[in-house]
């Protein structure tokens, strides 16, 4: 998303081009060097052999797996699956091997773990890169699908890991010298050198730079994005091997919150979301940095309720601190400021001169050009083509309740729940699918709700009358967040993924402070009416969905606002040369976000009556996929509200009928990622001819 | 730690986090035993209440002189709760009080602080690693004796509806199977829908809602909800039942559900509905919030050298309608003559856990749970 190249163009000499192109490493290198020296200076002592073997077995499951994750990401892709793979490998580890065995063989064990994320990456690959499918939705499908495996390979946590695993891959490589971890991450980075150096290597940056031009000039696009996931499954493999031997029996669940913080590691290690730039050695570094952080704050003894607080701060800040130069996005921001203070001083700003009119004249239009428009299904082919899909899947899971459970298609009160469970998403949409027509993602939208929905409980406490003040400050509020967000992406250059990443954690702070850890307070009998009551047959939130659909069309579809949007999302560079001032729409699109955000958290309050804290995590995934069911790309650009509308609409019905059988967890976990894949592969690009 | 010690840490706070709160002087610590709580998530009701428990425990004047309380967070992630309790081995714990993130994830990282002579307490949930003291109820009997109260409140007859907790976990595996194998031996009951409510109010609202799409209350008898009755409950009003029309729930330990469990006549203060009294057919239990606190009383007994239990099975909360009894000040004297329920007025979050009376713990009662202030 940067607007500018951070790539240094004075450096001549060999060495200082190798420092510029690797500078987001080393300064990772650097920031963990800081680290583990504050860990050291305040510690009870100073570091021994010891305590190095320790540090380095804490961080190597996420810094193995982040290093698979850097592939992906430098080929331009996205996987969501990672985490679940690791879960998956620890499970199959654990219940296959025999506790009566005297020894297990460490080399088929870890053969087997890394061919089963081999497999699974073949299966993401096959979808991306033969049938040209979005990564970000393939891989969300799959990791839907792989917990559900997971549960019916091991439904509660138990199982055996043969300590000889155990001592191999905590003991030493070399005694007292190199503990056993990193030499494995060694020998996985060696590989990666070498790989680098091999034409896929080029090949990996090329498409990760430019996939059409690295397709012109011969690149086999297709073959290196499929290797691309197959090399990555492997690591997640090696990854869920490791964490096999680290603690020795199986957890369904172990791999799952891995996910997030495997992006920011490879973020702080100086890899650029997006592709092209960066390596697999500074994302260890970036994950061996989160790592410390949890040493930092206990040796620093910060409170609990502030933790995510100094998270999100050293996140913003170790990004900040990896593209610190002339070429910053904070630093052009500044000289451009100066620049435009010195003219506004000296009187030349285009705004100081005579406006007289000095446009070209342009020939009138002939009235002839006006009867020409074509009709409706050409002018709006594309939309249909994209947004159809979710819909006649829709229609499919309408007629599957009615043939299994009945009641649905001829009952009100079907559509109404449909309509009421939809709306939460319906909000979310709008806000998550602009970010993402830039280009971006928010994954502040989890505490945002949360956030939002407990001061508006605290504040409103039951009284109608209180709501009338409490809910514009909640909406104020809001923007202000988006604003915070917004203005690090635009103004300090931090990509929009680490930047609500760590607005997220901030608000997650905020929110446990001003609830002391207990919400208090509870929603008024007006906002609890809106959401469960019924004025003529419907709850009133239907008929407000309605409206809010209309808006979100017209928003996004016949304001100059909507065009700038889809302006950006084609092209930043394109959309500032047409005049389109980027970094305010930008800021309006966060903006949007985080107000939808909090409409949600209103709404929430007043369907379950009170808030929770942490009743916005089960939003952010279902927001991006229904937004990318529904014909959006995910890199911007394209897509339409009604598409969106429809991907929620079939998410919510599926998983009413889901809700309404006695299928066991595990099966419907399978079942939901199985329908969301089948619905995009109609989505997927055609093949340029 | 010398005086160039603190100082570097007051330049290294102020330098760093500049936010961060810090607690305690290192000074006056040097002859307390040093234990580290190390938490899941603090996103719930129950972490936060469990903590607070925990908090007060080590500021009652029986401990105060006694401990040197640090309170660290893992989240949800295992890993870092492996790395947490290394870290906190290194830093010179004397004891580690754990709330698990997974019952064997821990078991290597636990061992190696036993060996290193630090004891290790696991609350609520369980550790398997055999020199880890456990703390916790007897999940099977939850379920157990929640299911056979619906099925007797039922007549053995009828179609119900339950919501488990979070899959993948060892009390959700062990409380669902126990109920469903209570159910399975009575072939009238059938279950008409199953989804899965995370043990949260909020999710239990959105699932029972899509069950509902496609069946009126009056086709389902009874609910067994790990987490829920009190939003089940809301939800029948909200769609014309009367109070004396509820159905039977076996559910949580709710302070909002333990209200609504009051005869319609009793008089609360602070109360509307659906926060209020209803006469609802109820069975409440719940794992204890104050195991955390009994886990930091033990681990300090255990410091002393007297001689603990590895596992100690708390007894289960239960209560039921015929049992529910308001409480006027929450002290821990007025629980032991047998209250359970308080006032909307003092507890303003319905979803907050109720169950906090141990026989064990007279150093803490209400204000301990609300906002860790310890008993006189």
């Amino acid at each position: 998303m940067s607007l500018v190249s951070a790539r240094g163009r004075s450096a001549t000499a060999p060495l200082a081009r190798w420092l510029a192109r690797n500078r987001g490493a080393l300064i990772a290198a650097i920031v963990f060097a800081l680290s583990l020296g504050v860990v050291d200076w305040v510690g009870a002592g100073p570091l021994t052999y010891f305590d190095v073997s320790f540090l380095s077995s804490g961080g190597a499951t996420s810094a193995i797996a982040a290093m698979g994750q850097t592939l992906v990401v430098l080929s331009g892709g996205f996987d969501l699956s990672a985490g679940a793979v690791v879960s998956l490998v620890n499970v199959a580890l654990a219940s296959s091997m025999d506790p009566m065995a005297p020894g297990a063989n460490i080399v088929l064990w870890t053969l087997a773990g890394i061919g089963i994320g081999m497999t699974v990456g073949a299966f993401n690959g096959f979808f991306i890169a033969w049938l040209r499918m979005q990564p970000i939705v393939v891989t969300l499908s799959t990791m839907f699908i792989l917990q559900g495996v997971t549960l019916l390979v091991m439904d509660k946590p138990g199982g055996f890991v043969s300590p000889d695993l155990g001592s191999f891959y905590l003991g030493d490589a070399l005694p007292n010298l190199v503990p056993m971890p990193l030499a494995v991450i060694g020998v996985v980075l060696l590989m990666w050198l070498w790989l680098k150096g091999t034409r896929f290597g080029t090949a990996l940056y090329a498409v990760g730079s430019d996939p059409d031009s690295a397709a012109a000039v011969g690149v086999g696009v297709v073959m290196v994005r499929f290797l691309v996931y197959v090399i990555a499954g492997g690591c997640y493999g090696l990854a869920g091997v490791f964490i096999s031997a680290q603690t020795g029996s199986g957890d369904p669940l172990v791999g799952n919150p891995l996910l997030l913080s495997m992006f920011a590691a490879v973020v702080v290690g100086g890899t650029r979301l997006g592709g092209g730039q960066g390596g697999p050695a500074g994302t260890v570094f970036g994950a061996y940095i989160l790592m410390m952080v949890v040493n930092i704050l206990l040796v620093l003894n910060v409170s609990a309720y502030y933790s995510t607080i100094a998270e999100g701060t050293i996140l913003i800040l170790a990004v900040l601190a990896g593209s610190i130069s002339r070429g910053s996005v904070l630093a052009v921001k500044l000289r451009a400021a100066r620049a435009q203070f010195a003219a506004w001083r000296a009187g030349i700003l285009p705004a100081q001169l005579d406006r007289a009119d000095r446009r070209m004249q342009i020939a009138p239009r002939t009235p002839s050009r006006a009867g020409a428009a074509p009709p409706l299904h050409v002018r709006y082919a594309e939309t249909f083509r994209y947004a159809l899909p979710a819909y006649i899947c829709l229609v499919a899971i309408v007629i599957a309740t009615q043939l299994w459970l009945g009641h649905a298609i001829l009952n009100p009160g079907y559509w109404n729940s449909l309509l009421v469970l939809s709306s939460f998403l319906a909000v979310l949409a709008l806000g998550q699918g602009t970010v993402i027509l830039t280009g971006g993602l928010d994954l502040s939208v989890p505490w945002t709700i949360g956030l939002c929905g407990i001061i508006l409980a605290g504040t409103v406490n039951g009284s109608d009358a209180a709501l009338a003040y409490a809910l514009p400050a909640v909406l104020v509020m809001a923007l202000a967040i988006g604003f915070a967000n917004g203005a690090g992406i635009v103004y300090l250059g931090i990509s929009p993924i680490v930047m609500t990443l760590a607005t997220n954690g901030i608000l997650q702070g905020f929110a446990l402070l001003y609830s002391q850890g207990t919400p208090a307070g509870f929603s008024s009998p007006m906002l609890r009416w809106f959401m469960t009551g019924r004025l003529a047959g419907v709850t009133p939130v239907v008929p407000f969905m309605l409206a809010f659909v209309a808006v979100a069309v017209l928003v996004l579809g016949r304001t100059p606002f909507g065009r700038r949007v889809y302006g950006i999302g084609n092209g930043v560079r394109a959309a500032q040369l047409s005049g389109i001032r980027v970094e305010r729409t930008l800021i309006l699109v966060y903006m949007l976000s985080s107000l939808c955000a909090a409409v949600v958290g209103v709404m929430l309050t007043g369907f379950s009556g009170q808030a929770s804290l942490g009743m916005g995590d089960d939003y952010l995934l279902p927001s991006i996929a229904v937004v990318v069911v529904g014909g959006t790309l995910i890199t911007g650009g394209r897509g339409h509200y009604l598409g969106m509308l429809g991907g929620v609409l079939l998410l919510t019905a599926l998983q009413m009928l889901l809700a309404g059988t006695t299928l066991p967890y595990a099966t419907r976990a399978i079942l939901y990622g199985l329908v969301v894949l089948g619905a995009v592969m109609a989505l997927r690009e055609r093949r340029v001819q | 730690m010398g005086i160039v010690s603190i100082a570097r840490r007051i330049a290294l706070m102020a330098g760093l986090v500049a936010s961060a709160a810090c607690a305690g002087s290192a000074a006056e610590a040097a002859d307390k035993y040093k234990i580290y709580l190390s938490m899941s998530f603090i996103g719930n009701d129950w972490q936060a209440e469990a903590a607070n428990m925990v908090k007060a425990m080590a500021a009652h004047k029986s401990m105060a002189d006694k401990v040197d309380l640090q309170v660290q967070v893992a989240g949800p992630n295992a890993q870092r709760q492996i790395q947490q309790i290394n870290a906190m081995v290194q830093a010179g714990a004397k004891a580690i009080v754990i709330f698990p993130i997974s019952p064997t994830a821990l078991n290597q990282v636990v061992k190696n602080a036993c060996d290193k002579g630090v004891k290790v307490f696991a609350y609520d949930a369980e550790i398997t690693e055999p020199c880890a003291y456990n703390i916790h109820i007897d999940q099977e009997e939850a379920g157990r004796v929640t299911a056979e109260w619906l099925v007797k409140k039922l007549s053995g007859k009828g179609n119900i509806v339950i919501l488990t907790g979070v899959p993948g976990t060892s009390v959700d595996d062990q409380r669902t199977k126990a109920a469903k194998a209570v159910f399975a031996k009575y072939p009238n009951i059938k279950i008409v829908g199953e989804a899965v409510g995370m043990w949260s109010q909020a999710v239990a609202r959105t699932e029972l809602s899509k069950i509902l799409a496609t069946r009126s209350w009056d086709d389902v008898d009874g609910l067994w909800l790990q987490v829920g009755c009190f939003t089940a409950n809301a939800m029948q009003l909200e769609a014309g039942k009367k109070p004396n029309e509820l159905k039977p729930c076996a559910g949580e330990g709710a302070n909002g559900g333990r209200i609504q469990m009051l005869p319609q006549s009793t008089k609360v203060e602070g109360a509307s509905p659906p926060y209020a009294p209803l006469g609802a057919p109820r069975i409440s239990y719940a794992s204890p919030p104050y195991s955390g606190a009994l886990a930091l009383k033990l681990a300090v007994q255990a410091l002393e050298g007297k001689d603990v239990p590895k596992l100690t099975i708390l007894p289960l909360p239960v209560v039921t309608s015929e049992t529910v009894k308001l409480c006027e000040e929450g002290t821990w004297e007025e629980m032991k003559a047998g209250c359970n329920a308080f006032n909307p007025a003092l507890v303003s979050n319905p979803g907050w856990f109720a169950s906090i009376f141990s026989e064990q713990t007279p150093e803490i009662g209400l204000n301990a749970a609300l906002v860790g202030q310890p008993e006189n």
